[in-house]
C-alpha cells in the first residue's frame, strides 16, 4: 500500500489547516513588520506551504528537523506553538525562546524542531548528529535538514551529504528550491543546477517534484521518509517551488520579472492548488475549508494581540537560558 | 525555410521522479544530457547539417551547453565544431507548456526532425503538440527518440551519434522517406466524447484519487490498461500486454488489460517489471484486442487517467471516460533501416582515387 492510500478526511483536513495557519501567519508578519511592530528581521515562507506540510505531515515528535532562516513554516508543520512563534517574532516574553532569539533562531526541542538558523546550511551537519542519535537508538526515527538553492551551495551541505551516505544515517536533505540565492537567480549562482545530480554525486537517490503540489511532495516524502525508517539511509528532495515575498521583508525584489510575483500567486499557489484537488474529487467540501479559514484567522488573531500584550524581555533575561544544563 | 534543419527538445527533469526511490531507477545527470546534445551536434555538423533549433531551459541543461560549446571553440583554433544553434523563443515556465511551445515553433521554422531526449511522458507531450499542428493542416516532422527517462518503452537507448547520423543522411535526402520513418499509433482518452488527452504507449486506469507524485508503482491500484503496442522487451505497462499477448509496435492492433479485483475473477496473473527493478504480480481478469477508432468504454466511475506511466488527470461518476486506438498518426525515424541504407548505399564511405 502505498502512503496516498493513507490520506484520510482527517489528513486531509489536517493538511489544509497547516498550510493555511501558515499563510496566514506570514501574511500578517508582511503586514506587521511594514508597520514596524516587529524588532529584528524577518524571511516568509508564504508560497511555499506545501513543502513544510507534505514532508511535516510523515514526523512526529522524536523525528527531528533543522530548519533555515525561513523558518515559521517548518515550525508550524513541525506542531511549534503558533502564539508562542508568535510572541518570540515579536520579541516578547513566553515566546518559544523567551523573545532572546526572534525570527531566525525559534525552536521548540520537544516537538523535534532544533531550531531555525540564520547561518545558511549549518543545518546539515546537525540534521548528521540528530540521525547519527536516531541511528544508536535504533527507533526509527529521522532526522530532516531544510536548505533553500543558495545554502546548498554550502560546504557544510556537502560534507553533509558525504557523511550521511558514508554512515548510512537515517537523514534526509530538503533542498526548497525557490530560484533565488537571496537575490541571485539560481541559473547564474549553481553550477549543477540539479541538485538531484549533487545527491548521485555522493551516492545517495534523489527525487524532483513541483513543490506546489501538497500531493507530489505528500507522496514523495512519504517513501523517502518510509526507506529513512527502514534503515535504507539517507536521500534528497528537491522541491521546486515560489516565494510571494522578497528574500527579506524590504526586499525591493529588483531582480525579479515584471509581473512574475501576480503570476505565481495566480497560477503557483499550492493553497489554491490544494483547495481544487480536494474539492474537484469530493475528498472535502467548500464548507470544510472555509470553516478552518475562520478558524486560523481567529488564531492568528488571538497570537498578534497576545504578542502585542506580552510583556519585553528584561535585563535579567540576558543572562538565563545561555547554557544547556546536563 | 532551410531545407535540412532539425531540432532538439531535451527534457533537462526526465528520469527525476519518485521511482529513485521506490525502485532504484536510473538518474542521468545534467552533465550527461548535455554530452549527448554535444554528440549530437557534433555529428550533425559533420554532416553537414549547419542549422539547430533547441528548446531553452531554466534548470541548468542550456547553461550547461553553451557553457561546453564556448570552452571547445575557444581551443579550437578558429575552427567551428558545432551548427549553428538557435534556441526558439519562448519564455520559459519550467513545465510541459515549454515543449508544447518548443515543438510548435519548431514546426514553424520547418525542421524536418525533432531529436526528443526524454522518457516516454516528454515524447508524447511533443507527439500531442504535433497532432494539435497536423489537425490545423501544417506539415509535421518526424520524431527521433533518445531515452533519457525513466520507463522508456517508446524512445530507444541510442548512440546519439549513430542516431544523429542516420537523420543527417535523412534531411539531406540521401535516403528516401520510405525507407527512413515509420508510422506510429496513439491512444485517445476522451471524457463525454471529446478528445481529452493522448498516449503514444498507455493509458492506465487507477483506482488513485490524485495526481501527487504522478508515477504508478502499485499494481493494486490499477483498474485497466490499453497499450497501442504490448511489447516484453521493455519496462512498464506495455510489458504486461507483452508478456502476455504481444502486439506489434507498427502493425494496426491496440491491447486493453482488465485487471481482477478479487482472485476468484483472475484468469491469469502475470510477473511483469512495471518500473525499472520493480517486478509486479498483476492479476488479470481478461483482455482483448483493440481495432483502430472503435471507442472502449472504461469499466470505474471514478479516479485517475495515467498517460504512458504518469498520472494526469482525475474523472468522477457522471463523466463518461473512453478510450480509441488510433493508427498512422506521427512518424519517427527508423534509425536501424536508415543506417542500413546508408550501409548498402556505401553513402559514408569514400573511394581513394
Amino acid at each position: 500500500m502505498t502512503v496516498s492510500a493513507e490520506l484520510s478526511k482527517d489528513s486531509m483536513l489536517k493538511a489544509y489547516r497547516i498550510m493555511k495557519t501558515i499563510r496566514e501567519f506570514e501574511e500578517r508578519l508582511h503586514i506587521d513588520f511594514g508597520r514596524g511592530d516587529i524588532p529584528g528581521f524577518v524571511h516568509l515562507y508564504a508560497g511555499e506551504e506545501a513543502s513544510a506540510t507534505g514532508i511535516m505531515m510523515h514526523l512526529n515528535d522524536n523525528d527531528k528537523i533543522a530548519s533555515t532562516h525561513r523558518g515559521h513554516g517548518h515550525c508550524i508543520a513541525k506542531g511549534v506553538d503558533v502564539i508562542r512563534m508568535m510572541k518570540e517574532i515579536y520579541g516578547k516574553k513566553g515566546g518559544s525562546c523567551e523573545g532572546k532569539g526572534g525570527s531566525m533562531h525559534i525552536a521548540d526541542i520537544d516537538k523535534g524542531m532544533m531550531g531555525a538558523n540564520g547561518i545558511l546550511g549549518a543545518g546539515a551537519p546537525l540534521v548528521c548528529g540528530a540521525a547519527l542519535a536516531s541511528k544508536f537508538q535504533n527507533k526509527g526515527g529521522v532526522a530532516i535538514c531544510f536548505v533553500g538553492d543558495g545554502a546548498s551551495n554550502q560546504g557544510t551541505f556537502l560534507e553533509s551529504l558525504n557523511l550521511a551516505a558514508i554512515w548510512n544515517l537515517p537523514a534526509i536533505f530538503v533542498v526548497e528550491n525557490n530560484g533565488y540565492a537571496e537575490s541571485t537567480s539560481r541559473d547564474y549562482a549553481t553550477a549543477v543546477d540539479s541538485f538531484v545530480d549533487r545527491a548521485a554525486g555522493f551516492g545517495l537517490p534523489g527525487i524532483t517534484v513541483d513543490g506546489t503540489d501538497f500531493f507530489a511532495v505528500y507522496e514523495a516524502a512519504g517513501e523517502i521518509i518510509k526507506r529513512a525508517r527502514n534503515g535504507g539511509g539517507p536521500a534528497l528532495l528537491e522541491c521546486k517551488m515560489v516565494r510571494f515575498f522578497g528574500h527579506f521583508e524590504g526586499d525591493a525584489q529588483t531582480y525579479r520579472g515584471a509581473g512574475e510575483v501576480e503570476d505565481i500567486r495566480e497560477n503557483s499557489d499550492c493553497i489554491k492548488k490544494i483547495r481544487k484537488a480536494v474539492t474537484a474529487n469530493n475528498m472535502l467540501s467548500e464548507s470544510d475549508l472555509n470553516s478552518i479559514d475562520k478558524e486560523v484567522n481567529a488564531l492568528i488573531e488571538k497570537a498578534v494581540a497576545e504578542a502585542k500584550a506580552a510583556p519585553l524581555p528584561t535585563l535579567a533575561d540576558l543572562l538565563t537560558d545561555v547554557y544547556v544544563k546536563y | 525555410m532551410i531545407k535540412n534543419t532539425v531540432g532538439i527538445i531535451a527534457n533537462p527533469v526526465s528520469a527525476r521522479d519518485i521511482r529513485r526511490i521506490i525502485s532504484n531507477a536510473s538518474n542521468l545527470q545534467t552533465s550527461e544530457r548535455v554530452n549527448i546534445v554535444m554528440r549530437l551536434l557534433s555529428t550533425l555538423f559533420s554532416c553537414n547539417v549547419n542549422d539547430v533549433y533547441m528548446m531553452p531551459d531554466k534548470a541548468g541543461l542550456t547553461a550547461m551547453l553553451l557553457r561546453s560549446i564556448k570552452k571547445e571553440h575557444a581551443q579550437s583554433e578558429g575552427i567551428k565544431l558545432y551548427p549553428d544553434l538557435h534556441f526558439v523563443d519562448l519564455s520559459v515556465t519550467s513545465t510541459v507548456d515549454d515543449t508544447y511551445k518548443a515543438a510548435s515553433l519548431m514546426v514553424e521554422a520547418g525542421v524536418k526532425v525533432i531529436f526528443v531526449l526524454g522518457g516516454d511522458g516528454t515524447h508524447r507531450a511533443v507527439v500531442k503538440e504535433l497532432m494539435k499542428l497536423k489537425d490545423l493542416g501544417k506539415s509535421i516532422p518526424a520524431i527521433c527518440g533518445i531515452s533519457t527517462g525513466t520507463n522508456n518503452a517508446f524512445p530507444q537507448m541510442l548512440e546519439p551519434t549513430v542516431a544523429a547520423l542516420a537523420v543527417a543522411q535523412y534531411v539531406n535526402e540521401k535516403i528516401s522517406i520510405e525507407k527512413a520513418l515509420v508510422k506510429n499509433k496513439v491512444i485517445e482518452v476522451c471524457v463525454n466524447d471529446k478528445v481529452a488527452d493522448i498516449a503514444i504507449v498507455d493509458v492506465v486506469i487507477s483506482k488513485d484519487m490524485y495526481v501527487g507524485s504522478r508515477a504508478i508503482w502499485d499494481a493494486k491500484k490499477i483498474s485497466e490498461i490499453y497499450l497501442t503496442y504490448a511489447d516484453p522487451t521493455v519496462i512498464g505497462f506495455s510489458s504486461i500486454g507483452g508478456l502476455l499477448e504481444p502486439i506489434e509496435r507498427f502493425s494496426i492492433d491496440g491491447l486493453a488489460l482488465y485487471m481482477s479485483e478479487d482472485s476468484s475473477k483472475t484468469s491469469i496473473v502475470v510477473k511483469a517489471p512495471i518500473a525499472p527493478g520493480l517486478l509486479s504480480d498483476v492479476p488479470i481478469e481478461g483482455h482483448q484486442k483493440m481495432v483502430a477508432d472503435v471507442c472502449y468504454p472504461i469499466r470505474i466511475e471514478k479516479g485517475i487517467v495515467a498517460l504512458d506511466g504518469e498520472r494526469e488527470f482525475s474523472f468522477n461518476a457522471g463523466q463518461k471516460v473512453s478510450i480509441r486506438l488510433r493508427k498512422n498518426v506521427f512518424s519517427t525515424v527508423n534509425v536501424n533501416s536508415c543506417m542500413q541504407e546508408i550501409a548498402d548505399k556505401k553513402l559514408l564511405c569514400h573511394t581513394l582515387v
